[in-house]
């Protein structure tokens, strides 16, 4: 899928952005799974809300946000559903787990979540888990574990269903150097098999990804 | 697996016992109402039924009052015949045909008995009698008649007692042969005829109409004389309209018969209050099934959003809660259905007792009726958790 941006302006924020230049807000921009995306956003220039928009969880902007074709506000809750089910895929800030579920459910859930079949088989779940060292927590309550814990079943639930772009809201903000490589090796193998491109907006520079696309919030 | 993680998410424990609660309410108002169904299509069955034993059809026989002015001339005109007909609350008139001749019947040797007496013939439909034996031709060796069962009893409990005779059964009655003499113009004649049944309607001595009609023609001794008795059948006999007309025209019916409308103004009431009784209990139920479904997903609600968020549809969050809430109506349904059947069973077969036959299987109406109240059911859910999951 394709996400594109034209003037796209916060209304809460709409007094601080006007004044001050960006690559995002009121611009026009297009992400797809071409794009390798990196969002440089200092702290208060509107980085989740940009995160939140993308994704379709909030409205409040002026301007045009288009998932491919149709205007994001105009389509119907279904349809919204259909393409994060199988198009896009998000890893929040704020992480978005169920605290009473297992870390496994947690994962399993949007794995099964499809109206068709899984993308993966359950095993997977297990194999990733192994990967990025959170095998052990697989069958405890998230609410119990590390926000590094958490954060990386956070990674994992994302990886587990079919997507073209991926959204991320500063992925490795709770993990050490060694885990967040790790992390980024996964998530590039996982887009590199579905072709997929991706987003991923952080306070600071980094190297975890190849990006072709830098921009300045 | 996902039915199983939803329902890890959107726990329905909130307001259990009440929820509960509301399922027993449910069960008791489908069962009243459906009681109430049942049962009036069981008095229907009993009313409209066309069986020989349909012990409580309302058939009434009409004449007009005997008073000192009228004495003598109480015959039923054509025009109040007409207007009868025209009256809303009765379905059928018979006029009650009197002979023109006269009768006298003795036993025989078999039981030495000799009267004077008369015959009525009325149309075929308002006689309690059914069967090959009540026709009559020319060729027909005895002419069949039929004696109220008031007779009977006169005679077996009343007369045989005093007078040490024996007493007689139905069947015993009806085998045998006695003999009319019938005054013609031309001299008296000899006939044989037998009981060939006992009504409870009317309070005469009936023969075929076709019998009725060929005797009349060739014995009359005297001019036609008009109808003083009609039959009417009616559908409700403790109408008020119906006494009413009745008193506005000076006719009198035979009391004894709105005996059953007391039973019939039971089953009325009955019906009325555990429907209307039902009525409010399912409408109750309704306001507390949706007041749970709201409770349940407003509890749920942050859940709900995240579910979403992850790219549930409304559609799947749904389908889920409807198979959540949904199935225990269909469970309560079929149990009252089971136990309404039962019931049926047992009455139909105490009824039999009283010969009164009802079907002893539960009637559509009623599985009609279960029907509707499941769609209607469903209907409020669907639209309660469309209501709610929209709102989230």
């Amino acid at each position: 899928m394709e996400i594109t941006l034209e003037n796209i302006i916060p209304i809460p924020l709409k007094e601080n952005l006007e004044k001050r230049p960006s690559q995002v807000w009121h611009n026009k921009v297009r992400f797809g799974p071409d794009k390798k995306v990196k969002i440089k956003a200092p702290s208060g220039t509107g980085k989740t809300t940009l995160v939140h928009f993308l994704y379709g969880l909030r409205a409040d902007y002026t301007g045009a946000l288009h998932w491919d074709v149709s205007a994001l506000n105009k389509l119907d809750s279904d349809k919204i559903a259909r393409y994060r089910q199988s198009e896009i895929s998000v890893i929040f800030q704020d992480l978005r787990l169920f605290a009473h579920l297992t870390a496994r459910e947690n994962i399993e859930l949007n794995r099964v979540l499809q109206e068709k079949a899984p993308y993966y088989p359950d095993t997977v779940i297990q194999e990733m888990a192994v990967t990025l060292g959170v095998d052990h927590i697989l069958d405890q309550a998230c609410g119990i574990c590390s926000y590094g814990e958490q954060q990386r079943i956070a990674i994992i639930r994302a990886l587990v269903q079919p997507f073209s772009l991926l959204i991320m809201d500063e992925p490795f903000s709770h993990l050490d150097q060694e885990n967040a490589q790790k992390a980024a090796r996964l998530i590039e193998l996982e887009c590199n098999k579905r072709g997929a491109g991706f987003v991923l907006t952080d306070l600071d520079e980094d190297t975890f990804f190849n990006y072709n696309t830098y921009l300045n919030l | 697996m996902l039915n199983i993680l939803l329902k890890k998410i959107i726990r329905t424990g909130a307001g259990r016992f009440r929820y509960v609660l509301a399922m027993i309410g449910l069960t008791v108002a489908l069962l009243l109402i459906l009681t109430a169904i049942q049962l009036q299509s069981n008095y229907w069955q009993l009313l409209k039924g066309n069986g020989a034993k349909d012990s409580i059809a309302n058939f009434l026989v009409i004449n007009k009052v005997v008073t000192n002015q009228n004495a003598g001339n109480t015959n039923l005109t054509e025009e109040d015949i007409e207007d009868l007909k025209k009256q809303p609350f009765i379905q059928a008139v018979g006029v009650v045909t009197p002979s023109r001749f006269k009768v006298a019947a003795s036993g025989g040797s078999a039981m030495p008995f000799y009267t004077d007496m008369f015959f009525e013939s009325v149309p075929d439909q308002f006689l309690d009698i059914s069967g090959g034996d009540w026709k009559w031709d020319d060729q027909t060796q005895y002419i069949p008649i039929v004696i109220p069962n008031q007779f009977l009893d006169m005679y077996n409990f009343g007369f045989a007692k005093s007078q040490n005779l024996p007493q007689l059964s139905h069947e015993l009655v009806k085998s045998i042969p006695i003999r009319i003499d019938i005054q013609t113009p031309s001299g008296q004649k000899s006939f044989y005829a037998k009981v060939a049944g006992f009504s409870d309607r009317i309070s005469s001595i009936l023969v075929p109409q076709a019998f009725m009609a060929w005797a009349n023609k060739n014995f009359a001794t005297e001019p036609p004389k008009g109808a003083s008795r009609v039959i009417i059948r009616t559908d409700d006999p403790s109408n008020p309209k119906l006494i009413e007309y009745l008193d506005s025209h000076h006719m009198t019916t035979d009391m004894e018969k709105t005996r059953f409308s007391k039973y019939r103004q039971i089953v009325g009431f009955v019906v009325q209050v555990s429907g209307f009784t039902g009525l409010a209990m399912f409408l109750f139920a309704l306001l507390i099934f949706s007041l749970f479904i709201e409770l349940t997903i407003a509890s749920c609600r942050e859940e709900i959003r995240l579910l979403v968020t992850l790219g549930a549809s409304p559609r799947q969050l749904r389908r889920f809660l409807m198979k959540t809430f949904y199935p225990a109506n269909i469970v309560i349904a079929f149990v009252v259905l089971v136990i309404l059947s039962i019931l049926q069973w047992l009455l139909s077969g105490f009824l039999a007792h009283q010969s009164m036959v009802i079907s002893p299987f539960i009637s559509w109406f009623t599985i009609a009726g279960a029907v509707i109240v499941l769609v209607i059911l469903w209907w409020v859910h669907v639209r309660t958790i469309k209501k709610q999951i929209a709102g989230t």
